[in-house]
């Protein structure tokens, strides 16, 4: 055990006398510095903003005045959506997500204003954030780092000293891996306490819950993450015969990781399983709803089936005469129709997607970058399962507000009026204020399960590589 | 030429031509060249068969419309009323405004699967129908196209560093400098010429795939392409030039390979991660948007008291004293009065909301001016803004397609308005005169930002070759 630290000890002079390493690693720490202020700033702006729209929305629709429910459910609201505390460490997808949805009757309008198109292509190469240094600069320093591990000790000579000393290999390369490690960690160390400090502070944060427990794997999950790079390291710099065929393949592996299998697999996903256009899928919709969704039952023969069954419910012989106001009752049998058409499509829909991004949960066995990606992306609560839950909300609200104002028109007006009856504030203080709140640690960490599995596959695979490897190790290389 | 240049080349070759490594990743890129292309192709074929499905649409509906004056009145007389009767007809006839995806869209991809391509309108307010979004998988529009674009700006600039990076260290740490330095001719012109060497074989390639990609997505001779492809060709030998004289600058320092590749690979993430990524976070902290002031627009608004004539009334009045040219005599106000004050509510609205509209795309037209003035520490950036407005898949398109749609749409509404409120049906020979759109372009604004770009990463790479040039002689080691 002792060899190992003065292993690492030695390997840790090294690199702090290096200049580059020096100057790589204050680069890290500024860009995570930088990374982290503009994510609050950020985070801090959109959350006054989305505060501000929130109460304006609300307080329109309580004072939106006397009017007919069915006018209301028109006049509809807004939802914004809130953006959540850990998307200060990683933006993940808040930029291509809409942010705000119309709530309307009838129609279930999609999510507006994507900020990524208020920015030019340069939004495609990426934005900084903590979670871009970690997964993708990090790794780089890690390599610069530990590129020549072996094959410096190789080219001068050295590890044929140390072995004769009766030093085993794995001690060598535990002692580079610990003390890569320690370097790490302590660039790293002072944002994880911060990390570790504002979640304690923020722990009731009402959009999402179980922040500790979300800031506790992300900690695991990303010292996993840039462990396996270290192993991974050290392991090519043991298969290497130069420093620079060391340095040539682990950059190659990187642009692997990080550029080419990410982006190549996303596009062979929307290759492989493409989506409708938005104006052929509402097509569609329309045509379900006007038809019937097994082609048969027509909105006019639907209508005629429920005005049947209630007359016959209410043993009446006219529409007139029902206790109720029938058109409501048809409203929400249309609403309710319609909602039946759309979950119908939008599983479909839904589905494509999930097939897509179920190609790149399995190149995370390719490349690990892409299970920390998704992982990261999922606990920070920017992810597409997290916009897609926000959006099933939005859509559940919508319709209870809807069936609010149909029932309320059923209930209170009669049959073949409708400016002689006006709702008033008790019925819009009936609909709640939308709150959201996130799926728990525990959900959304088992819907990727996948990338779990990888994650752990490449520290076993990569640890075990090493071990083989270094009971084959040669001193010299010929 | 000077024979001991031919001799350097020759050698050059040879070297090259032995290394299989080498060759492999040229024949990689190559193949990943062409499947950018096929996907950039593939993707805007989708785009080109959405419209036509799109057009077709339209083309059925206005169809039906025509036919249904031929047809006997009764069981087809809703269809008429819809047809002729422009209190109908103002919000229910849709027309589509497409941005026919341009030739050399294919290659760079641009923005062009972030904003939508086309737009069914009606006379209703237009930024109700304005903003919805086209699907699109979020995680696939955050990873980016692989197109050809993608290739060249990310993917030649390290092959160029592979290929180059330990031109001097090579030499050195396998003791072939020393006899270099005996010879007639200088470390400086030995380095240059094997530059040009490499310049030529990787620009050659990336040309040979650009052309391939060009010819394969459109007609290079035809007028609307003849610039474009010119562009495009000087667009990458002048990005790949920029490329190589970066790395004899770095190279000139003389460091061992694996520092020079250290450094090599450090610029290449500084320009193509590290600079933009941070210049798009600050972007987004110095000018941070609102969209939530836009989104009150985007609602459907109706008259406060539909049963209150009065206020139809004046709603009609304040609409038509903005467009006298709908005025006709007062009793024209007592006929129809609910459709046409709909109809002027949405109009009024849309001219309220223009200045918040307005006001919006100024901001970010203005942030995205801070970013272009940055373009000179940014060429990767700027490459990439050249190719997406040869292109036309840039963020100015799609403002223009934008500004192109108020004025449709203002056609739109005037030509049902003029017929609601003068209380006239709409005939069977107005549908040969129905609106159609246009995009606006402006041509020489296009030309000119391509060069002024190109300008920069001209002037970039002059002054990364400069200081290569003259370091080389001053770094003694």
């Amino acid at each position: 055990m002792n060899s190992v630290f003065l292993i690492a000890k030695k390997e840790i002079l090294i690199a702090l006398r290096q200049k580059v390493i020096r100057a790589l690693a204050i680069v890290i720490m500024v860009l995570l510095s930088v990374a982290l202020y503009a994510g609050y700033v950020a985070y801090d702006q959109q959350k006054e903003v989305i505060e501000n729209a929130r109460k304006e929305k609300r307080e329109e629709w309580l004072t939106q005045g006397d009017k007919h429910p069915h006018i209301a459910a028109h006049y509809g609201t807004f939802i914004f959506k809130p953006k959540t505390i850990l998307s200060l460490f990683d933006f993940g997808l808040d930029t291509f997500t809409g942010t705000s949805v119309y709530l309307e009757a009838h129609y279930q309008h999609e999510f507006m204003f994507r900020p990524a198109q208020d920015h030019s292509s340069m939004i495609r190469f990426g934005e900084l954030s903590a979670a871009l240094v970690l997964q993708i600069l990090v790794p780089l320093l890690l390599i610069f780092l530990a590129f020549p591990a072996f094959t410096k000790e190789r080219e001068s000579g050295t590890l044929k000293l140390l072995i004769s000393q009766g030093v085993s290999c794995t001690t060598i390369v535990w002692g580079k891996i610990v003390a890569y490690l320690s370097i790490l960690i302590s660039i790293l160390a002072p944002f994880f306490v911060i990390a570790f400090v504002l979640s304690t502070m923020l722990a009731n944060s009402q959009t999402i819950p179980d922040i500790a427990i979300r800031v506790v794997l992300l900690v695991i999950i990303y010292v996993v993450y840039l462990l396996i790079f270290v192993a991974f390291s050290v392991w090519i710099s043991m298969r290497s015969s130069t420093s620079k065929n060391s340095l040539l393949t682990l950059l190659t592996c990187w642009i692997l990781f990080m550029i080419i299998i990410p982006k190549t697999t996303a596009n062979f996903g929307e290759s492989m399983y493409p989506l409708p256009s938005m104006k052929i899928y509402r097509e569609a919709i329309q045509k379900d709803i006007k038809n019937g969704l097994d082609g048969k039952a027509s909105t006019s023969f639907r209508q005629n089936q429920l005005k049947k069954e209630y007359l016959q419910r209410y043993t009446v012989d006219s529409i007139h005469k029902l206790p109720l106001n029938f058109e409501g009752v048809r409203m929400q049998a249309g609403e309710d129709y319609g909602n039946k058409v759309y979950d119908v499509h939008w599983a479909r829909l839904k589905k494509i997607f999930d097939n897509q991004n179920r190609i790149a949960s399995l190149s995370s066995f390719i490349t690990p970058y892409l299970a920390i990606r998704n992982l990261s992306m999922g606990l920070t609560a920017t992810d597409l399962y997290t916009s897609i839950h926000f959006q099933k909300k939005t859509e559940k609200y919508r319709r209870e507000l809807v069936r609010k104002m149909n029932n309320d028109m059923a209930q209170n007006s009669r049959y073949g009026e409708f400016y002689e009856y006006k709702a008033g504030k008790n019925l819009w203080n009936s609909i709640k204020e939308f709150e959201y709140t996130t799926m728990s640690a525990y959900e959304i960490v088992s819907l990727y399960k996948t990338e779990l599995i990888s994650l752990c596959c490449w520290a076993v695979l990569i640890f075990s590589l090493l071990g083989y490897s270094s009971r084959k190790i040669r001193p010299v290389y010929e | 030429m000077n024979k001991v240049i031919l001799l350097l080349i020759r050698y050059e070759w040879i070297s090259f031509v032995r290394n299989t490594f080498q060759l492999l990743m040229l024949g990689c890129t190559f193949l990943l060249g062409l499947y950018a292309i096929y996907y950039g192709q593939s993707e805007i074929e989708v785009q080109r068969e959405t419209i036509q499905d799109v057009k077709d649409i339209e083309e059925h509906e206005f169809h039906q419309y025509q036919a249904s004056f031929k047809e006997e009145l009764g069981s087809e007389g809703k269809k008429n009323q819809i047809a002729s009767d422009p209190s109908y007809a103002w919000h229910r006839h849709g027309y589509h405004a497409v941005l026919h995806p341009h030739d050399y869209a294919a290659l760079a991809i641009g923005q062009c699967d972030l904003h939508p391509y086309y737009y069914r309108l009606t006379g209703m307010s237009l930024h109700y129908q304005l903003f919805e979004n086209e699907i699109a998988n979020p995680v696939k529009l955050y990873v980016g196209n692989f197109d050809l674009s993608f290739v060249l700006i990310y993917l030649f600039p390290l092959l160029i560093i592979a290929f180059t990076y330990s031109l001097y260290a090579g030499e050195k740490e396998t003791g072939i400098l020393p006899l270099l330095h005996i010879q007639s001719i200088s470390i400086r012109k030995i380095l240059i010429v094997r530059l040009g060497f490499y310049f030529c074989l990787i620009t050659g390639l990336a040309l040979f795939i650009s052309i391939i990609g060009l010819v394969s997505s459109g007609n290079i001779f035809a007028p609307e392409n003849r610039l474009a492809t010119l562009f495009w060709i000087v667009g990458v030998i002048i990005y790949c030039a920029f490329w190589f004289a970066v790395l004899f600058c770095i190279v000139s320092f003389k460091m061992n390979s694996s520092f020079t590749a250290i450094s090599a690979a450090g610029v290449w993430l500084l320009f193509l991660i590290v600079i933009p990524a941070v210049l798009n976070v600050l972007m987004s902290s110095q000018y941070p948007l609102n969209s939530t002031s836009l989104a009150e627009i985007t609602r459907r608004t109706s008259l406060e008291n539909e049963e209150d004539e009065n206020e139809a009334k004046e709603v009609i009045h304040e609409f038509l004293d903005h467009n006298p040219h709908l005025k006709g005599s007062d009793t024209l106000i007592h006929n129809n009065t609910l459709a046409k004050a709909y109809a002027a509510l949405t109009s009024l609205k849309d001219m309220h909301s223009k200045e918040d509209v307005d006001h919006y795309v100024g901001q970010v037209y203005k942030r995205n001016q801070w970013a272009a003035g940055l373009h000179w520490i940014n060429p990767a950036v700027n490459m990439q803004g050249i190719f997406v407005h040869i292109a036309k898949t840039d963020l100015n398109t799609y403002h223009q397609f934008h500004s192109s749609i108020e004025s449709f749409h203002r056609a739109i509404s005037d030509f049902y308005f003029k017929k609601l409120f003068w209380d006239k049906p709409i005939q069977l020979e107005d549908y040969s005169s129905l609106p159609s759109f246009k995009m606006k372009t402006n041509e020489v604004k296009w030309k000119t930002h391509i060069l002024w770009s190109m300008t920069k990463v001209g002037i970039t790479m002059v002054f990364f070759f400069a200081v290569g040039f003259i370091n080389i002689e001053k770094q003694k080691k």
